[in-house]
């Protein structure tokens, strides 16, 4: 007996690629949304700074922006640059 | 002095009643015997004494002669007819009446010997008063003859306090043969299929044959009656009650002939006019008709004729609301065919109160007819929806609506697929026209308006109407909820949107994941509509479900373009790929595919990662459609199958005999189940179970190949199976929660009773995410927890196992 597997239509989640699970700011996962998105992935993505960290990308902007003199990771506090890959 | 003898036989020709004789013999009396008496009379002195001794033995007459013999008449004509013991329904004792025409002559004749004996009585009235002498007047006061129709009124006082029980009976029979007889004169008799029959044999009206028909002797006869109980001032009292008996059986069998079972035509009109053509001129024609046409000369109808119309008009109306309301629950199924019915019945409900009847025996007849379990749960919301309808149609305040739709309310509100069904009905076109109502889109108004609107909008407040109980009004049914849409009106069903909303979501979710065919358009018109009436925020999640399948759909087109790709896989692969946040949970199933079928689904995954950076796939492999060909032997089977049942046959490709224990742990299934999925197979003719636990691949067509035709049905039942947890699964899980509160409690506190559990718990639940939950919930919780021996329940109390 021969088996072909014609085509096959499947059902998989996604994930980021993150070592955390939430993001540090606004505590929600990261597969979902900050608090100002609707829509998640692709219209609410993730930045990941030098330091390893990662956040939701409208939550650590909104941060930098509050932070005066020396912008810094929320979670290090070492100074935060945007790790672009 | 004078000769006594010859003036008593003088006496006695002018009075005979006197004599004591029963004959009243009406002889013609001569002037100067008048003169004679009355001159020894006032000579004597006692001419008064006379007088009263006249009156004295003319009572006496009527008490104990005339009264007895006509009622002994009556008697014999009862025990004639076999009209046995007293029945209370004077209309039914008429209906049941064997031998009418019997009990008619019987009548006339009892009349026409009371008549007879009252008009001689009645000439003993001007002989007194031509021998006591107009100008005299005589202690009239005692002298009841003297009186204006005093012989009459005590001719119907003795009668009425005889009255025998039946006797309206017998009146009853009397004036129902005459209503045939008059209806069939005015040519207004109702031609049923019978009379139609019998037309050419029997005489409508007198039951004899055509050709010797007597009914205009018969009319004669009543009207001659009719005129003699009128000339005794009998018509009213004696026969009133039974007359009005007898019509209101009438109005009965007509209003039942020509209304019953019709609703998409107004019968009020009609009704009114046979009440004025038929029932009333009937009875003008019995006060009047006997009258000589030039006593009526504008044809005045009687004041008892009048106040007669009133009564019955108010009782046709009331039996018209009675019948329609009787019917109510085929008026709603009917809906909208029925409006002029419920038109009807609103010009009734105006003139007679019968809303507490309604509510009452709508309440019970839906109660008798829908809300039992033997009715489909989509019957039932069919129902509800057209009993909104209907009653909104006859009662816009939505007072009777909120009584009548209570119980049904209830009621689907202890069936567990009531959610399951209004969404089916809200998304697929079915009998409730619940997506018709949606399409329509109304919005409801914004709670914050309706909120203030009594105290701010205080002008125009209106009460509500009269009759309500206010015991049925539950407290929280404000004018809001009143004037609430049929889609709110079902969605209140459960007092809550977002129960609906979770039970929604959890339905597209298996139908999206059922069809996998990528095509959401259908849902995304819904989910619009949807979001206009119960607001964006609680179909966000939908939201984001539908837009997953249309970029799964744009992903699979740019990985399926993607040359380098194409050119080494063994099959294609499309997937859907859902945000899992905003999902449903999955419920808990795997399956471990072959090594050489991961491998393709990597490379999907490694051309995902390359096309969105930084995000990969975790594949649910159990979910799914495989499109597969089968060669075995000199046959070729293409089918889709779920991805199990493909794993399973793959797996016999290189093995023709799988224990069901190995074939358990290389593919991560229970055995339980894999066996339910190894009996596909089997039913196609490719497997059999040779030994116990043993499952081995049939290469030869066997004798099971006519199951064939039965591979994509069956196919398409497996697929049915949701992937979802269940919504009572996702509580457990959201309940689950608090079991480290609950061991911390139980810890501190040793043991302690579930109200108090469930108490301090909603201290901490106002703290965490607010998940709102009832006793009972959590006693199907811990429960569990004592199955699974983490809990001790003793005495009322739980406490940690040891």
């Amino acid at each position: 007996m021969k088996v072909t597997i014609k085509s096959w239509t499947g059902v998989a989640t996604w994930r980021w690629i993150a070592n955390d699970e939430n993001c540090g700011i606004c505590r929600m996962s990261f597969e979902s949304t900050c608090p100002e998105c609707a829509l998640p992935g692709d219209d609410c993505p993730l930045v990941w700074g030098v330091c390893s960290h990662c956040f939701h990308m409208h939550c650590i902007v909104k941060w930098l922006n509050l932070q005066p003199l020396n912008k810094q990771c929320p979670m290090c506090r070492q100074s935060w640059k945007f790790n672009v890959h | 002095m004078c000769d006594f003898d010859a003036l008593w036989s003088d006496v006695l020709r002018i009075f005979p009643v006197l004599g004591g004789a029963n004959a009243v013999s009406n002889d013609p009396v001569e002037e100067n015997v008048f003169q004679n008496v009355r001159q020894h009379l006032m000579m004597l002195g006692s001419i008064d004494t006379f007088a009263a001794l006249v009156d004295l033995e003319i009572q006496s007459t009527i008490r104990n002669v005339l009264v007895p013999k006509f009622w002994k008449h009556i008697h014999d004509c009862l025990v004639s007819s076999k009209l046995q013991g007293w029945i209370n329904d004077q209309a039914l004792a008429i209906e049941a009446l064997p031998d009418k025409n019997g009990l008619f002559t019987q009548f006339i004749d009892a009349i026409n010997e009371l008549h007879d004996s009252f008009q001689s009585l009645m000439q003993v009235k001007p002989r007194l008063i031509q021998l006591v002498g107009a100008e005299t007047k005589p202690a009239g006061k005692t002298v009841k003859l003297m009186q204006e129709d005093g012989i009459k009124n005590s001719l119907r006082d003795c009668l009425l306090a005889q009255l025998p029980p039946n006797f309206s009976v017998v009146v009853g029979a009397f004036y129902w043969v005459h209503f045939k007889l008059f209806t069939k004169a005015s040519n207004l008799a109702l031609t049923t299929v019978d009379s139609d029959v019998f037309d050419e044999l029997l005489c409508v009206g007198c039951n004899f044959e055509a050709e010797q028909c007597c009914c205009q002797r018969l009319t004669d006869m009543v009207n001659k009656t009719n005129m003699k109980l009128f000339e005794m001032n009998l018509i009213d009292r004696l026969t009133g009650s039974a007359l009005t008996a007898l019509i209101k059986l009438k109005i009965k069998e007509h209003i039942s002939d020509t209304c019953m079972g019709i609703f998409d035509r107004s019968h009020l009109k009609q009704l009114e006019t046979w009440l004025s053509d038929v029932i009333m001129s009937w009875l003008t024609n019995i006060f009047t008709e006997w009258k000589s046409k030039d006593s009526i000369n504008d044809i005045e109808v009687p004041e008892s004729v009048k106040s007669f119309k009133v009564k019955l008009t108010y009782f046709m109306y009331e039996t018209f609301a009675q019948s329609v309301i009787g019917q109510f629950f085929s008026i709603i199924i009917d809906y909208p065919d029925s409006i002029p019915a419920i038109d009807d019945l609103k010009i009734c409900m105006e003139k007679i109160d019968m809303r507490v009847y309604l509510t009452e025996s709508l309440r019970s007849s839906l109660e008798a007819r829908i809300l039992h379990p033997g009715v489909n749960t989509m019957d039932i919301l069919t129902g509800y929806v057209a009993a909104i309808k209907a009653i909104r149609h006859l009662d816009s305040t939505g007072v009777i609506l909120e009584m009548v739709t209570a119980p049904i309310k209830d009621y689907l509100r202890k069936r567990n697929d009531t959610v399951r069904r209004v969404v089916t009905g809200l998304t697929e076109e079915g009998p409730t026209d619940l997506s018709e109502e949606l399409a329509k889109g109304e919005t409801i108004k914004e709670c914050k308006d309706s909120g203030t609107d009594e105290f701010s909008n205080w002008e125009n407040w209106q009460p509500d109407p009269f009759g309500i109980d206010a015991s049925i009004m539950q407290y929280n049914s404000s004018r809001k909820m009143r004037s609430a849409d049929i889609i709110s009106m079902v969605v209140d069903i459960y007092g809550s949107k977002e129960l609906f909303m979770t039970e929604y979501r959890n339905l597209m979710a298996d139908r999206l994941l059922a069809q996998l065919d990528f095509n959401s358009e259908k849902e995304i018109r819904n989910l619009e509509l949807l979001k206009i009436r119960f607001g964006e925020s609680l179909l966000h999640s939908c939201e984001v479900m539908l837009k997953d399948v249309t970029d799964s759909k744009r992903i699979n087109a740019h990985i399926h373009s993607d040359g380098d790709r194409t050119e080494n896989q063994l099959f294609d692969i499309s997937s859907l790929i859902v945000s899992a946040q905003f999902w449903p949970s999955f419920n808990k199933e795997s399956l471990q595919l072959p090594e050489e079928i991961e491998n393709e689904f990597k490379k999907y995954t490694k051309a995902y990662e390359a096309y969105k950076g930084n995000r990969t796939l975790n594949w649910r492999t159990v979910t799914g459609r495989v499109n597969i060909e089968i060669e075995i032997g000199d046959r070729t089977m293409e089918m889709v199958v779920s991805p199990i049942l493909a794993v399973i046959i793959y797996h016999f490709q290189n093995k023709n005999e799988w224990a069901i224990e190995d074939l358990s742990s290389i593919t991560k299934v229970p055995a339980s189940a894999l066996r339910r999925r190894l009996s596909f197979w089997q039913n196609h003719g490719l497997i059999s179970e040779t030994t116990p636990g043993i499952f081995t691949l049939l290469e030869k067509e066997s004798e099971k190949s006519q199951y064939e035709d039965m591979s994509l049905a069956e196919a398409d039942e497996e697929d049915l199976e949701s992937a979802m947890a269940s919504a009572s699964d996702q509580r457990e899980e959201e309940l689950q929660v608090f079991w480290s509160y609950i061991v911390g409690m139980l810890t501190n506190l040793d043991s302690m009773p579930i109200d108090r559990i469930h108490q301090m718990l909603k201290l901490f639940a106002s703290h965490s995410g607010g998940v709102e939950f009832t006793q009972d919930e959590l006693k199907h919780f811990l429960q569990r927890k004592v199955r699974e021996h983490k809990l001790i329940f003793s005495g009322g109390v739980y406490q940690l196992a040891k």
